[in-house]
């Protein structure tokens, strides 16, 4: 089956990735940190943060963009009729699939998203986390073909989907009212943000485009090493990474090179490991935790699971001194990529069907 | 959903008055928690009180140094500095200190150690929004000191000292472009 230009499906995941590409290096020209105009697990981190859940009184703010994601793909799910509440395939291996995509990305210092906008922006530091995504990607699909696989989501009863749906309204309602237990960082990275109701909207914008497109980075390179060029996903993830480009070369963001980037380590094996990590997970539970977001608002009570488990991983991380820094990855950062491992192994081991 | 019975009807309306009691509490209509108020006002009342204590602190006990400096005695600096860090071992300060004035005497290796070291252990160095941010000293010593290290490695390529100079280096610019960490 080859790609048609007059498939209206292919024409809004070019606009998700398009979208994705330019908003996410626009946001960092607006007040988000250099290169992580769009990072799904640092704001996860922020997130944490705000709520209490690490004291690291530099990676504390309400990020805007998440409530964004969740809230747009619930909306635009309940608009297009396609918001169905289902689960109970493995959730707690999902939950703590999703603190460990949370470790891999904090190793590497970002999500897949963040990888390519690190990229697009002249990092080529970001090449190793490039090949560890892929090589993730790739022993999942492995584990796929071979019967290994969390399970079918069932319908729910009860309109569980709907629950962490509301545990962003409820984050939003935080957002705007600011009660006094909330913590917010004056100085650090998570002091730097683009105004308020322009990452809400951005995020909506890019929630409902994702919803609908069903874009998600790790699909894109999955689809890509599964069907070549005929996957919309491919060609969305094209559009990503020539929106991003340009975006940053006409904005004065990109900066060719190895040493001194922004958000950067240069300890690649660990780059390579965490992002193997997380395509790896990303392909077992069915997508990267920007996608996790986006199901989540359309009913999914697994991937809201997830997004729990990356919550929780986002306050770890900092806490347990996991997360990389420009200095380099610690020991904990290191130990905590190889149990992720063991878990990821473990799993395969566990939920496979060998009858395949 | 289908609302059957009295025990529905009770539970719809249990519903509607908790959320309604829910929305004048946030609201603020209702009595105010000063307790809760209070507590979030102290801990950023201590956080803020953390802050300059440590300004304080820093002058109080480093302004020998600066006066030193600013007179141009600097190896008498070193030494007072050196003299510091018997009493406050591992402060971020003494390495910040040292970088700055081993960077007065040309000394551009070990400036930038010390300036990524001191960075290292207290990141507001870097950040312009925090009170001890010290970026115009630490961006020229990246834009002086690195290319001098870069090219002094040229010529010594298996100078280890040098190559870790130079990561330290690489280190401060990466902290100067900034980032989410």
């Amino acid at each position: 089956m080859s790609l048609s230009l007059r498939d209206r499906h292919l024409w809004v995941v070019l606009a998700a990735g398009a979208g994705l590409g330019v908003l996410g290096a626009l946001l960092s020209v607006w007040g988000n940190p250099q290169n992580s105009g769009i990072c799904v697990s640092c704001f996860i981190e922020n997130t944490s943060g705000a709520l209490g859940l690490h004291d690291n009184e530099r990676m504390q703010y309400l990020r805007p963009e998440l409530i964004g994601f969740v809230l747009g793909s619930i909306l635009c799910a309940s608009l297009f009729r396609e918001f169905r509440s289902r689960g109970g395939s493995a959730p707690l291996a999902r939950l703590v699939s999703g603190v460990f995509l949370i470790v891999g990305s904090a190793v590497f210092i970002g999500c897949p998203i963040k990888l390519f906008l690190r990229l697009m922006a002249g990092d080529i530091s970001s090449l190793a986390g490039l090949f560890g995504l892929i090589a993730g990607v790739w022993i999942g699909l492995q584990g796929l073909a071979r019967g290994v696989d969390l399970g079918r989501a069932e319908n729910e009863r009860g309109a569980t989907g709907l629950l962490v749906p509301a545990g962003f309204i409820l984050l939003l309602i935080f957002l705007l009212a600011r009660p006094s237990f909330l913590l917010f960082s004056d100085r650090g990275s998570a002091a730097q943000h683009a105004p308020l109701f322009m990452s809400l909207a951005v995020g909506l914008l890019l929630g409902v485009l994702a919803q609908r497109s069903r874009f998600c980075v790790t699909g894109s390179v999955r689809d890509g090493l599964l069907m070549g060029t005929r996957s919309p996903l491919l060609w969305g993830f094209f559009a990503f990474l020539i929106g991003a480009f340009v975006t940053n070369i006409v904005m004065g963001r990109f900066t060719f090179g190895l040493y001194g980037q922004p958000g950067a380590h240069l300890e690649y094996l660990w780059s390579f490991l965490g992002m193997l990590l997380v395509g790896w997970l990303s392909v077992l539970i069915g997508g990267c935790p920007f996608r996790q977001l986006i199901k989540a608002g359309e009913g999914d009570a697994d991937a809201g699971l997830a997004v729990v488990g990356m919550l929780l991983g986002g306050g770890l991380v900092q806490s347990w001194g996991v997360a990389a820094t420009a200095a380099g990855v610690a020991t904990s950062g290191k130990i905590s990529v190889l149990v992720g491992l063991a878990f990821v192994l473990l799993i395969s081991l566990l939920f496979r069907d060998r009858t395949v | 959903m289908m609302l059957r019975d009295r025990f529905d009807q009770l539970l719809i309306v249990a519903l509607v008055g908790v959320l309604i009691f829910t929305a004048v509490l946030m609201s603020g209509a209702g009595p105010r928690d000063d307790n809760q108020d209070a507590q979030a006002a102290n801990r950023r009342f201590e956080r803020e009180m953390l802050h300059q204590a440590r300004v304080a602190f820093i002058e109080r006990h480093y302004s020998p140094v600066i006066t030193l400096r600013d007179n141009g005695s600097l190896p008498d600096a070193l030494l007072k500095l050196e003299e510091l860090s018997r009493t406050l071992p591992g402060e971020a300060h003494n390495d910040l200190l040292s970088g700055d004035i081993l960077l007065r005497m040309g000394q551009f290796d070990r400036a930038v150690s010390k300036l990524a070291k001191a960075v290292r252990s207290n990141a507001d160095y870097v950040d312009s929004a925090s009170p001890l941010s010290e970026r115009p000293l630490i961006e020229s010593a990246v834009l002086e000191g690195l290319p001098l290290i870069r090219d002094r490695l040229r010529v010594l390529p298996d100078n280890l000292t040098l190559a870790k100079v130079l990561k330290d280096g690489y280190y401060l610019q990466s902290r100067l472009a900034g980032g989410c960490e």
